[in-house]
């Protein structure tokens, strides 16, 4: 019998690693009640995750990890919902799920472990793959142009909007915390090393090009900055770009006003007004 | 006069001239006499321009079906008449509007009575507009049949009530009018008795809708499609009085993922679609197999593959439905026959989605769930109980709750997020009993035989399926769904020709009913399996489950519903 919860099977030097105890530390930072919360885990070395946490989890299927946990956020709005998920799951196979989520202002927390590569299938190009790139899949180099989560998030709608460095622990634990703190979606773009299928990418290229948001005088109010802050190519900003506190999803719901869906009573159901108009 | 016990009406015209609220008032008007109805509508999927019809069967007693010949057709333009000029015989009625539509009506070879009613002019001159010459229709029709007309102008006052009055009187005007233009005219032509009742009238969607709401439906997820789209229109309008949240969602992969996410956190929930849109949701109904969760899909069949005949109806995703995904999970397949077994089953699928913790399908098709039928429910308050939710669950050593526990019970106890000691994993890889996942042998085999049990505790839940037979029957139908009423239609008329014949409908097809299908056929010397659909889906169900296979088939794919006077046709000529 393996131990339980299993100890992680990430390979040595992996971002997973920093991401993990960061999100397990910005859990108990939040203050919430360990089973009031729960964690969705989409699929690939993030999704893996799902075995090393005692929380209520659901490991989903592959890019549905969002629409599930808004299925929960809906049901049980009394719930803390955060989804760990890879740029694969969440700007490939999720991305329309994202897009739409940011517009309803679901409030879960989305924690995207960003390696640029699909790690657990052994390397492949992701929709954050750098053009050029030679992966397994593109033996002459990517084709495509990278995607830009932080800016397709400014232009939708996003309400929490953030981009981390999955080894810096304190950093990210704290930025976590004060996601799962936001009312509405949070998005955190955590960039991590992949040194086994991303070697290019590492460390040191990161440590060359980060800089971080608040030393460049950035205030998370101001969309307008956000946007310039997201499009940089000199150099790679990190931080909050944009907060706004707007009601979410789940408080515009009529029928949710007055408590979780779940509480509701289903033990007596009258239909006799809902009748009438088929007289 | 003739005194009748049923009789068809039809109004036909183009998309956008109000048809189906013309064929709704009729149909309620129908209804408050007492008598039966059963309604169907055709139309393209057009929002505008393009042929609509829609078709009132009435009757004294129970009506199951459509019928080919029409009684009184009401022709709002040349196509009315151009397309339905079969339909009607030397003992109908033919309405039309000479002035306004200039129709070259001796072109045509018709032995029906022909009405020439101005209906544009009149409904001018009452006060309305010429979307209300479909009123002028409705008065002449209730004149001509024998209604009343007082109880057609309360229809109109209840189904306009939300717009006012000032919309209610011009539209009983009209309906004045015409009523007062034919009775100058000519007589009555048939006389009906009114009967008291309490008759509700559904389409087969409002009764799953109202079904799913009395079985306890808490999330309902859609993204609309034809012919599932007026379950998310009613329980969107209703939600508030329901209590329920309905969403709909970007597509149906995440209305169904969203589904499950809402049921895994402890709320019944349900999704509607038809096979396109299924056949998106299919990777996720196996999640919910795998990960033990329950949910009920409804999904109403439309001819395929991919866009088919996009409004048309069709029984040719059985045999998807009953295999959909890739993997091994039990689930129910349920196919009701009418809107009370609509009803009925929603009601009972999600019982049966919480109790055995998998999913259920509900399979209807376009004929089932747009046409509006009679139904009777002998209470309006449901209770409902909750299944297999551990109220305080009890973490082991691990810190985990063996949800997935391997026991007496294929069904094993399931915590709710939210609740201490429950915490779980739903795991889409295979697991262990705490959910974690587990790529174990002899945990992979223990975990498939536990969910593959449960099906053998379904079988239990089967119940007698509908079966008329006649002691000196020479022939035996065996039907499943919406052919079920086609089929009670044509027997009637056999029946008094002298041709006794036996009848199977299948409303349960998964788990199998395989026993009560073998007994029948057992007993059968001449048998026909009626199915929407070329290959003979049932046919080959049916041989797969009980080793039989039948050669007598009537199958139509041309996207309309049987109906009984080809049954009678084929009953004929077989026996």
């Amino acid at each position: 019998m393996p131990k339980v919860p299993f100890d992680p099977t990430w390979c040595p030097g992996c971002g997973n690693y920093a991401i993990w105890a960061s999100l397990k530390k910005g859990l108990v930072d939040a203050g919430n009640p360990a089973e009031k919360t729960v964690i969705f885990y989409d699929v690939g070395c993030s999704g893996n995750m799902t075995n090393f946490n005692t929380y209520y989890g659901f490991h989903t299927l592959h890019g549905r990890a969002l629409p599930t946990a808004v299925g929960t956020k809906l049901a049980n709005h009394g719930l803390t919902v955060v989804v760990v998920i890879g740029d694969g799951g969440c700007y490939g196979e999720g991305g329309t799920h994202l897009i739409n989520l940011m517009r309803g202002n679901h409030d879960i927390t989305v924690i995207v472990h960003n390696n640029h590569r699909y790690s657990l299938t052994t390397g492949q190009t992701s929709p954050t793959t750098e053009k050029g790139d030679k992966t397994k899949s593109t033996p002459e180099g990517a084709i495509e142009e990278p995607i830009n989560p932080i800016a397709i998030a400014l232009s939708n709608h996003g309400t929490f909007v953030a981009r981390e460095f999955a080894p810096d622990i304190n950093r990210l634990s704290s930025r976590i915390t004060q996601a799962i703190k936001h009312p509405g979606f949070s998005l955190i773009d955590t960039l991590q090393p992949c040194p086994v299928f991303n070697p290019h990418q590492s460390l040191e290229w990161y440590r060359e090009r980060l800089i971080k948001l608040e030393d460049e005088g950035h205030s998370p109010d101001n969309l307008n900055d956000a946007w310039k802050q997201a499009m940089r190519i000199d150099k790679l900003p990190i931080g909050l770009f944009y907060e706004e506190v707007k009601p979410a999803y789940h408080e515009q719901v009529t029928e949710l006003k007055d408590g979780p869906l779940v509480a509701k009573s289903i033990e007596t159901i009258d239909l006799s007004i809902l009748l009438e108009e088929f007289k | 006069m003739t005194p009748t016990e049923d009789f068809v009406w039809k109004v036909a015209g183009a998309a956008g001239e109000g048809i189906m609220t013309t064929g709704l008032l009729f149909s309620k008007t129908c209804a408050r006499h007492g008598w039966y109805i059963f309604d169907y509508t055709e139309y393209p999927s057009l929002i505008r321009g393009g042929h609509n019809t829609y078709q009132v069967a009435a009757g004294k007693n129970p009506i199951y079906s459509q019928k080919e010949k029409v009684d009184l057709l009401i022709a709002l333009n040349q196509d009315g008449i151009e397309q339905h000029q079969e339909e009607v015989g030397e003992n109908s009625l033919l309405v039309f509007d000479q002035e306004h539509q200039k129709i070259e009506i001796e072109k045509y070879n018709l032995a029906a009575k022909l009405i020439d009613l101005p209906m544009v002019r009149l409904a001018k001159e009452a006060g309305g507009e010429e979307l209300m010459a479909n009123n002028v229709a409705l008065g002449a029709s209730v004149y001509l049949l024998g209604l009343d007309l007082d109880v057609l102008n309360q229809v109109i006052a209840d189904v306009f009530a939300d717009k006012g009055q000032k919309v209610i009187a011009p539209n009983q005007q009209a309906a004045r009018a015409g009523y007062n233009f034919v009775k100058k005219q000519t007589q009555p032509q048939l006389s009906i008795s009114k009967q008291s009742s309490n008759h509700l009238t559904m389409t087969g969607n409002e009764a799953v809708a109202l079904g799913a709401i009395a079985g306890g439906l808490q999330f309902y997820a859609a993204y609309p499609m034809t012919p599932s789209s007026s379950i998310l229109h009613y329980l969107a309008k209703n939600a508030h009085t329901a209590k329920i949240v309905v969403k709909h969602a970007e597509d149906e992969i995440s209305v169904i993922n969203m589904a499950i996410g809402a049921s895994f956190a402890g709320a019944r929930a349900m999704v509607g679609t038809s096979g396109g849109g299924f056949c998106l949701m299919v990777e996720a109904l196996g999640m919910a197999g795998i990960t033990e969760l329950p949910i009920v899909i409804f999904e109403g069949q439309r001819p395929g593959p991919a866009l088919g005949l996009p409004t048309w109806t069709d029984q040719g995703d059985l045999k998807f439905v009953i295999s959909a995904s890739h993997g091994e999970f039990p689930r129910f397949v349920l196919v009701p026959g009418d809107a009370q077994e609509a009803f009925e089953m929603t009601r009972k699928a999600l019982i049966l989605a919480e109790t055995y913790q998998t999913p259920v399908i509900i399979l209807s098709d376009k004929y089932l769930a747009e046409s509006r039928f009679t139904i009777n429910l002998a209470t309006t308050t449901f209770t409902n109980g909750r299944f297999g939710i551990a109220a305080t669950p009890t973490a082991d050593k691990t810190g985990f709750f063996p949800r997935y526990k391997l026991g007496d019970s294929p069904v094993s106890s399931r915590s709710l997020p939210g609740t201490a000691g429950g915490v779980y994993i739903a795991n889409s890889d295979d697991h262990d009993e705490y959910g974690l996942s587990s790529e174990e042998s002899s945990m992979r085999t223990n975990q498939v035989d536990k969910r593959n049990r449960k099906l053998e505790l379904m079988r239990s839940e089967i119940p007698k399926q509908f079966w008329e037979e006649e002691p000196q029957s020479v022939l035996t139908f065996i039907s499943f769904g919406s052919t079920k009423g086609t089929i009670k239609s044509a027997r009637e008329i056999l029946t008094k020709e002298g041709i006794l014949t036996n009848h199977l409908n299948l409303s349960w097809l998964w788990p199998c009913p395989k026993e009560q299908i073998k007994q029948v056929l057992d007993n059968s010397k001449n048998t026909v399996v009626v199915e929407g659909n070329s290959e003979g889906q049932l046919v080959n169900l049916i041989a797969q489950e009980t080793g039989i296979i039948i050669k007598n088939r009537l199958n139509r794919y041309d996207g309309r519903p049987f109906y009984p006077e080809e049954i009678v046709d084929y009953a004929k000529s077989s026996v």
